[in-house]
């Protein structure tokens, strides 16, 4: 952003002064080529205070925009890497291996391999170590239980040792006729490691007594070389002259998966060359969880997309590269195609299959650590120039899904999508928030862009349809959120693999085992759950306890809709093995999300607080509000979903102080807002009926208003009742409504009360008599009696109440109104 | 002729909506001749929507539960509201600039939505059902359901033949009447005849035009006056199926004037067109046909006098009550009427709440409630003996 308004911030300050600039060159030119101090010193002065006025004139329009538009961070970029990296460079190691199975990072030296848990890239463990015996290392892996160690030591032999008893024993295959390409731990039930062999594949199972491995199935086929990543746990094998023929398998802890053998494609060349498809050109990537394979033709200059299927494969497109050097990484399900030789990112959303990039290609960015936004781009700046020669440097890996490492260096940097920076350079609101909403990493922070992307585009007054094409994504989103909360990306994908081409195509197959545990986990929390609601309605006022138990059933609900979605997938078994294996972490999600709604309340007031404060003109406001919000949120959720909650007060609650002047601009908005709303069956927030009625009666609009009332789009409840009859001060016929409104909903204490105010106080007390009604006082009917000087009234009154209130005629108001009476008549 | 007078009083909101005052046509020529020609026609062309044959029929006792110059709603769900509402919105920006045109949207003769005042809601959705509705096009005698259903109702015994033969007879007089008029009158060309029958037609667009509509300056736009605002709108109708869109176009909203209104039926059917259908076909869907407000059991009126609307039984249900009934009925209504008049006189801030269980002659009870603004009217005819009975049944009525 800022480097892209240098030049306009020069255009526009030269034709602002262009008078100014004009005199001071005639002025020079005049004098020229005598020169001396101070000349035209008059003349320059005059420009100089013409340009720092503009200058500062516009920083200040710069600010408030970027204020109320999106706050950039800074440099655009909508990918970069975190200051600081993570470092493991020792001397004298023999290389750095990456074993994605249990996400270590491996280094052997001369007698030990000492290897880092990346798993959490946060935290910088020093690095645990096991002795070795000295020799070639071709690659190593730990088993999945971290039992036992194996390096591969050349291409016919691979060594093992058990971590526990320290017995070594290794495992050769004939070197005459095979080699060994490499070896995999696997979950799978029927074996426990892959051998991939120039011969095929040898599934191999561990025998913990024996300390050796037996054969459990060898698959005989030709082999140039395979890609595996443990994240998909599935094994690409090239065969053929031009290694475009691929067999596939799943080890999945749910059993094995043969894919069925298929061809990838490769632009031909004129010369009969023939081209041979290199093991660096094939990636696999899980997006969604889904499974893709990403083939690059470096001829074709495309990047070729296979979907993997349980019986098919299916080419889904290409994406054009511009470089003969391509990585892939995947962060947040968002793929990340690196063009490397021309340095830049090209970043991709398939949630939709929508082949066109989310934005522009822009370079990867490397960030500085925390500190205010001006310190951190000046330290970029060092730290870019510092670093700036390895950025795509010939020795950086890219590591799956989401890491990169520098191996000159012994760096390890993640990366991460900058959701700012796509954010503000994104036109299309839709696409962009559909977009936020998919992103899990930062709930937090895409949560916060949504909702501030909503006010600007609502502040802009932009037209009613595009603001209600974007309220759309959010409330579906949200509500796709609560249907499906607990196995939220399951169920997308689901419905995604319907709605696909090859609907009768069904994807992987996932263990069942895992699916149980996270549903008597999701079941033991619901009960949890419904527990808290309880005992906290329990400690709350009646209606407060209404509310939230209308909240737990819901939430209740959802759990077993959950439950019973997962259930449904469980027997279906058509959702893939990495979004199971996440659904107790989405879980907690989905309880801390309902728990949130239950304290909407509370974080409401503590809204208002904020919205109090004076700090609220118009620039101090999203100063004011964003802390409340970011805390409010930061405490206790995790999802980018955003409620009617969150949406009635962090946007149309603060827009409405904002927009002032005419309200039938957010009129049109809420309705369409509730529209949404219905559609999806979500209940909005009754305060958000309370402020429709603020603004239409603000605008006379009073008989819409009761159309409104009358076709119930504002839903009946005491808020809403009581501000009916409040605004109706103005409109009588207004008034009525609300007080019908609180007939309707039995509220008969208010009922009374407000019949009361407006002297109906006969058909007050026929009321309280039909309904029971002892709460009101009767010296408020007899008050009203009396006004109306009519001693018969007053005694009518006083007589009801002598008549039907047990204890009435002891008490000292019977006295005193007999009194009156005594002295009227 | 008290009820003729009633009735002609109920045209003078339309004349004014559509005319302006007569002070107003006075003001603009004192000799009376122009005001005088308005009237002419308006008059006749009203008076044609209740001729059969050469008699001019008006409403009987038997439409004693009927209000005229009220609105029959449909009831609608909420979210079909909603989505309502969200046309309306729609409808609101056409007219561009800041400023929200109003409409008006009729399903069948019910009104659906509106952003007028009550009264011009009344005026204008009275209107429309008289010449605008799907059922005012095709049919060529009087759309006043409810006159219309009462006339087929008594006539039918009183002029021999069927129903259709009456129409025909009426159609055919008012021919006659209108090519001799201009022959007896001083002929003036330029007078707009909103009541004129058979003017509106239904464009391939689904715009509703009306080639006879004339102003002071030749042909032009249909435009109506609105109460309480100086300034004129000009009318312009969609049909499409049973629903009926009424748009109110400000002048003022209109850079180039009258050669705008095309710029604005286009974005119309560009943006709003997809909306429409969908909420036609859900109401219709919807819809429970002439029937649709029946309540078993009993025959009422409710008026909520606040918002110019009303719902009553179905005129056929109506008419399966005895003549001692009605006629009972329609006592009680005077008196209500009268009542209602000496306490507004009274007391014009306070409303009066009174109700009144009457035993017909035949033993039918006949029931009108006034409360808070609202008034219901009600005969029961299978009602058991006792008042407390009636009452009750009233009650639960009330509380539906």
């Amino acid at each position: 952003m800022k480097e892209r308004r240098t030049p306009s911030v020069l255009k526009r300050v030269l034709l602002n002064c262009a008078s100014e600039a004009k005199e001071y060159g005639r002025c020079i030119v005049e004098r020229v080529p005598e020169i001396e101090k101070d000349m035209c010193s008059k003349e320059f002065q005059a420009l100089r205070a013409c340009m720092q006025k503009v200058t500062t004139m516009l920083q200040r329009s710069y600010r408030d925009q970027s204020q109320v538009v999106i706050s950039g961070s800074g440099a655009l970029s909508h990918v970069y890497i975190q200051q600081p990296p993570w470092r493991c460079s020792i001397p004298e190691t023999q290389g750095i291996y990456y074993d994605d199975g249990n996400k270590l990072l491996l280094s052997p030296s001369s007698d030990q391999v000492l290897s880092w848990k990346i798993a959490s890239y946060a935290q910088h463990d020093p690095p645990s170590s096991d002795l070795f015996s000295e020799g070639p290392v071709l690659s190593i892996r730990y088993s999945l239980d971290r039992k036992v160690i194996g390096i591969q030591r050349s291409n016919n032999e691979i060594q093992f040792k058990n971590r526990e008893t320290g017995a070594t024993f290794s495992r050769r295959c004939k070197p005459e006729s095979e080699s060994i390409l490499g070896f995999f731990w696997t979950d799978c039930p029927s074996c426990d490691i892959i051998f991939v062999k120039t011969s095929g594949i040898d599934l191999l199972s561990y025998e913990a007594e024996l300390n050796t491995l037996r054969l459990v199935e060898a698959k005989r086929f030709n082999v140039s070389w395979y890609v595996y990543t443990h994240e998909s746990r599935m094994v690409l094998l090239a065969s053929g002259m031009q290694c475009t023929t691929f067999f596939g398998y799943q080890f999945s802890s749910g059993g094995i998966v043969r894919l069925p053998k298929f061809e990838m494609s490769m632009v031909k060349t004129e010369a009969n060359q023939k081209r041979v498809l290199a093991v660096e050109d094939v990636h696999i990537v899980t997006i969604y969880g889904r499974i893709y394979s990403l083939q690059h033709d470096k001829a074709g200059m495309v990047l070729n997309m296979y979907r993997f299927y349980r019986d098919a494969v299916v080419h889904q497109g290409s994406l054009p590269t511009y470089s003969s050097r391509v990585a892939v990484s995947v962060v947040d399900n968002v793929l990340l195609v690196h063009q490397i030789d021309a340095k830049v990112v090209i970043i991709y959303d398939l949630f939709h299959d929508s082949l066109a990039p989310v934005s522009a290609p822009l370079p990867l960015r490397l960030r500085g650590s925390s500190g205010n936004l001006r310190q951190g781009v000046q330290l970029e700046d060092n730290l870019t120039s510092s670093y700036s020669a390895t950025i795509y440097g010939d020795k950086w890996t890219f590591l799956v899904p989401d890491l990169i490492f520098d191996v000159d260096h012994g760096l390890l940097w993640k990366i991460n999508l900058d959701l700012d920076g796509i954010a503000a350079s994104s036109s299309d609101i839709t696409s962009l928030l559909e977009f936020l909403q998919c992103r899990k990493s930062d709930p937090t922070k895409s949560k916060l862009l949504c909702l501030e992307i909503m006010r600007s585009i609502i502040l802009e007054r932009r037209p009613v349809s595009a603001v209600s094409m974007a309220m759309d994504v959010l409330v579906a989103s949200f509500s796709h959120f609560v249907k499906f909360g607990a196995v939220s990306q399951g169920g997308a994908d689901r419905r995604a693999s319907e709605t696909d081409q090859s609907s009768s195509v069904q994807p992987m197959e996932t263990p069942s085992r895992l699916c149980t545990d996270s549903m008597s986990g999701m079941m033991n929390s619901g009960d949890l759950l419904k527990q808290e609601f309880l005992n906290r309605a329990e400690t709350n006022a009646q209606q407060r306890m209404m509310v939230e138990n209308e909240l737990s059933n819901d939430a209740t609900t959802s759990v077993i809709a959950g439950a019973q979605a997962l259930s449904f997938s469980g027997s279906d078994s058509d959702t893939n093995l990495e979004t199971r294996t996440s659904v107790p972490e989405k879980y907690d999600n989905s309880v801390t999300e309902a728990r949130r709604s239950i304290e909407g309340e509370r974080g409401a007031e503590t809204s208002d607080v904020k919205r109090e404060e004076p700090a609220l003109q118009t620039e101090g406001l999203y100063r004011a509000v964003e802390p409340c919000i970011s805390n409010y949120l930061g405490s206790q959720f995790s999802t980018s979903a955003i409620s009617p909650d969150e949406m009635y007060h962090f946007v149309f609650a603060i827009i409405e102080d904002e927009m002032g002047g005419d309200p039938s601009y957010l009129v049109s908005i809420l309705v369409e807002y509730l529209r949404s709303a219905c559609k999806e069956k979500l209940k909005v927030q009754p305060n958000l009926h309370v402020m429709m009625i603020q603004l239409l009666a603000r605008s006379n609009r009073f008989s819409e208003l009761g159309l409104f009332v009358i076709n119930k789009i504002l839903e009946p409840s005491k808020e809403v009742a009581l501000q009916l009859c409040e605004s109706g001060h103005q409109n009588l016929q207004t008034r009525k409504l609300g007080l019908d409104m609180l007939r309707h909903l039995s509220l008969h204490h208010d009922y009374v009360d407000l019949l009361l105010q407006d002297g109906h106080y006969l058909e007050a007390l026929r009321y309280a008599r039909r309904h029971k009604v002892i709460t009101v006082r009767p010296s408020l009917f007899l008050e009203a009696a009396l006004s109306t000087d009519d001693s018969q009234q007053l005694a009518a009154v006083l007589r009801f109440f002598s008549d039907f209130t047990p204890g009435f005629k002891s008490t000292a108001e019977k006295e005193r109104y007999h009194q009156v009476l005594a002295e009227l008549s | 002729m008290c009820s003729f007078a009633r009735n002609f009083k109920r045209s003078t909101p339309l004349f004014v909506m559509f005319l302006g005052s007569v002070r107003m046509l006075l003001d603009k020529q004192p000799s009376g001749e122009l005001a005088r020609t308005h009237l002419y026609f308006f008059v006749t062309d009203y008076l044609t929507d209740f001729k059969t044959g050469k008699r001019i029929q008006f409403p009987s006792f038997r439409e004693c539960l009927r209000e005229q110059g009220t609105v029959q709603m449909l009831t609608i769900s909420r979210d079909m509201a909603i989505e309502i509402q969200s046309l309306v919105t729609l409808l609101g920006s056409l007219c561009g600039g800041i400023t929200m045109c109003n409409s008006l949207i009729l399903f069948e003769d019910l009104l659906v939505s509106t952003t007028l005042s009550p009264d011009d809601t009344a005026n204008l959705s009275n209107y429309g059902v008289m010449r605008l509705t799907p059922h005012a096009l095709s049919s060529t005698s009087s759309s006043w359901s409810y006159v219309r259903m009462s006339k087929s109702a008594s006539n039918v015994s009183v002029v021999s033949g069927s129903p259709n033969a009456v129409l025909a007879t009426s159609h055919g007089s008012w021919h006659t009447s209108r090519d001799t008029a201009p022959g007896e009158e001083p002929r003036i060309a330029n007078v707009p005849r909103p009541l004129q029958r058979d003017k509106w037609t239904k464009g391939v667009d689904g715009f509703l035009l009306n080639d006879g509509w004339v102003t002071s300056s030749g042909p032009g736009n249909p435009a109506v006056w609105l109460q309480h605002t100086e300034e004129r709108l000009y009318l312009c109708v969609y049909q499409y199926k049973s629903l009926t869109l009424i748009l109110l176009i400000p002048l003022s909203s209109l850079v180039n004037g009258e050669q705008d209104i095309p710029l604005v039926k286009k974005q119309l059917l560009d943006n709003a067109s997809q909306k429409i259908v969908n909420i036609e076909e859900k109401l219709s869907r919807g819809w429970g046909g002439e029937n649709a407000y029946h309540v078993s059991g009993y025959r009422y009126l409710l008026v909520d006098g606040d918002r110019n609307v009303s719902r009553a039984s179905p005129a056929a249900k109506v008419n399966t009550l005895s003549k001692d009934s009605l006629l009972a009925l329609n006592k009680l209504r005077e008196e209500v009427d009268i009542e209602k008049a000496r306490s507004k006189l009274d007391n014009p801030e306070h409303e009066k709440d009174f109700e009144a269980c009457i035993r017909a002659r035949n033993n039918a009870w006949v029931i009108a409630k006034v409360s808070r603004g609202k008034e219901l009217y009600m005969a029961l005819e299978k009602a058991s003996e006792t008042l407390l009975y009636a009452s009750d049944a009233m009650e639960k009525f009330s509380d539906r």
